[in-house]
C-alpha cells in the first residue's frame, strides 16, 4: 500500500490538494476542523500515513500515543483541556467510519467563555 | 490511589468481569454496558486523565492494541467499534483514572434512521401504486 491515496480525501488535505481549516500540523498527524462540526470543537486528528482503520495500525507506527499527545496539546489551545473533552476513534461501518483513513474526532461541547 | 475504583479492580479488591489482563493493563466489562459490547481498557498506573500523560509514556498505543484485540476476540473488530477516551467532567468522564472504552453493538440511534428511511421509501412506492402520476401523458391530452 503506497504512503497516500489519490482518491482519499485526507489525503488529499494531508498533502495541500484539498482545503481544510488547518489548527495544528507536524512531520507525523495534521489537525484541522471537521467539515460539518457537530460540537463547538470539533477537530479531526489524521495521520499523514495513509492507514485505513485503527485495526490496521502497525505497533511500530507509534501513531495513537502521538494522537493522544497531540489532542491534548490542541484541547489547550482551544481552552477545553480542563472543563473536557472527548477523543475518539470509530472503527469501520458499524462503529461510524466513514472515511477509511484513520482519524480521531477531538469533540468539546462548549469553549470557556462562549455562553 | 487507595480510594479510586479502578485501582482496587485492578488489584483484585473490587469484582469486574475482566476479559483481558497483562503486565499494564486490565480491561474489563463497564458496570453499566451502554452497548451490548462495552469494555473499559485500563492502565495499572493511576493516571488521572489523558491529560496527565508523561511525553515518554506509550500507554495509548497499547490501549488501542489491546481494543483491537479484545474487539476481534469478541468478533466486532469487522463488523465496527468506537474506541474512545473521556476526558475530564465535560468529557464525561467520571472516574478520574485514565481509561478507554471500547463500545460495539447495536447502535439504535442509526437503526432507528435506517427504519425511517425505508418506511419513507415504502410509503413513496405506495403512493405512486395507488395514484400513478400521468405526468409524460400531460402535453398529449392537452393537445388533443
Amino acid at each position: 500500500m503506497s504512503a497516500s491515496h489519490a482518491d482519499c480525501v485526507f489525503c488529499n488535505i494531508v498533502n495541500g490538494k484539498l482545503p481544510a481549516d488547518k489548527v495544528y500540523e507536524d512531520d507525523l498527524v495534521v489537525g484541522f476542523w471537521d467539515a460539518n462540526p457537530v460540537a463547538a470543537v470539533h477537530i479531526l486528528i489524521v495521520p499523514r500515513k495513509h492507514i485505513p482503520t485503527l485495526n490496521d495500525v502497525k505497533p511500530e507506527d507509534h501513531i495513537l500515543c502521538h494522537v493522544g499527545q497531540v489532542a491534548s496539546r490542541i484541547a489547550e489551545d482551544f481552552g477545553v483541556a480542563q472543563t473536557g473533552y472527548r477523543l475518539f476513534i470509530n472503527v469501520n461501518r458499524g462503529g461510524g467510519q466513514v472515511i477509511f483513513h484513520l482519524h480521531a474526532h477531538l469533540i468539546a461541547k462548549k469553549r470557556p467563555g462562549s455562553e | 490511589m487507595t480510594d479510586c475504583i479502578f485501582c482496587k479492580i485492578i488489584d483484585g479488591k473490587l469484582p469486574a468481569r475482566k476479559v483481558y489482563e497483562d503486565d499494564r493493563v486490565v480491561a474489563f466489562w463497564d458496570a453499566k454496558p451502554a452497548s451490548p459490547v462495552h469494555i473499559l481498557i485500563v492502565p495499572r498506573e493511576h493516571i488521572p486523565t489523558l491529560n496527565d500523560i508523561p511525553e515518554e509514556d506509550r500507554i495509548v498505543d497499547h490501549l488501542s492494541i489491546v481494543a483491537r484485540k479484545i474487539a476481534a476476540d469478541l468478533g466486532v473488530a469487522e463488523s465496527g467499534y468506537r474506541f474512545f477516551i473521556n476526558v475530564n467532567r465535560g468529557g464525561g468522564q467520571v472516574i478520574f483514572h485514565l481509561h478507554a472504552h471500547l463500545v460495539a453493538g447495536n447502535d439504535f440511534g442509526t437503526l432507528f434512521i435506517k427504519i425511517g428511511i425505508a418506511a419513507a421509501v415504502l410509503w413513496r412506492k405506495l403512493v405512486r401504486f395507488v395514484r400513478p402520476q400521468p405526468k409524460g401523458k400531460r402535453s398529449e391530452r392537452i393537445s388533443q
